[in-house]
């Protein structure tokens, strides 16, 4: 897995390549958690070119978002796979993740 | 025809995606469905997750064995440790509806495979048999 911290358009976008599983996800959770340190106001998750997720994957982001949540601020994500989307649907998160199709639709929403 | 392949990893996560491409491989071999495929490829790496986590707690330095049987009907996966004997309460995931960290890799194993039962004839350690029919 490799992980890409993007500034665009003055949103802060994280960009995830590759497999997030019980070996990576402790990575993500580490750079997620030190923006949410930092009081992020919104943070937008780019997994276009995220292979695979496991549950380790998907509670880091359960985590990240109701750390957010907690000050008001925003956890997005964008470019999901239907492969990794079938999984959250199965796990009922698309009730409560912000899900657009790209960075930009995210950002102009 | 019965086909046996039995591979061993030691219990760090890192050998997770070791798992996974072997699980794919055979699934592509026996010219499974890519949804089926990936379903229990997703299975298998959370159940052998679940041993690293709850049977060895984080001791990276065990061994988990994991037995695939395919057959015409069945597919089964055996997964086999030597740790911490798994209670059962704990073989069940969280409500769907709770939407909290944790608690899903359950729900990922059973939604693929038709059988999931721990081995009580294992005296140390856990052996999980999951089986999931095929057409």
């Amino acid at each position: 897995m490799k992980i890409e911290s993007i500034d665009y358009k003055g949103k802060k976008i994280i960009a995830i390549t590759g497999d997030i599983d019980m070996f990576s996800s402790p990575e993500l959770r580490d750079e997620i958690m030190g923006h949410i340190m930092k009081k992020a106001a919104a943070l937008y998750i780019d997994l276009k070119s995220v292979t695979y997720i496991d549950s380790s994957g998907i509670a880091t982001f359960v985590e990240g978002l109701k750390c957010m949540k907690l000050y008001g601020g925003k956890l997005q994500f964008c470019g999901i796979p239907n492969s990794i989307l079938e999984i959250f649907r199965f796990s009922k998160l698309d009730r409560v993740f912000e899900i657009h199709s790209t960075v930009d639709d995210a950002i102009n929403s | 025809m019965k086909d046996s392949i039995t591979v061993s990893i030691p219990s760090h996560p890192k050998y997770l995606s070791v798992i996974r491409a072997i699980t794919d491989r055979i699934g592509q071999i026996h010219e499974m469905d890519e949804k089926v495929i990936g379903d229990i490829r997703l299975a298998v790496d959370e159940a052998c997750s679940n041993v690293i986590k709850h049977a060895y707690k984080g001791d990276v330095s065990r061994k988990i064995i994991i037995k695939y049987t395919i057959r015409p009907d069945k597919f089964q996966v055996v997964i086999e440790d030597n740790g911490l004997t798994a209670r059962r309460k704990a073989l069940k995931g969280r409500d769907l509806d709770d939407i909290r960290p944790g608690g899903l890799g359950i729900h990922f194993i059973k939604r693929v495979f038709d059988v999931f039962e721990l081995d009580e004839k294992k005296k140390k350690g856990n052996r999980l048999i999951l089986v999931k029919y095929l057409k």
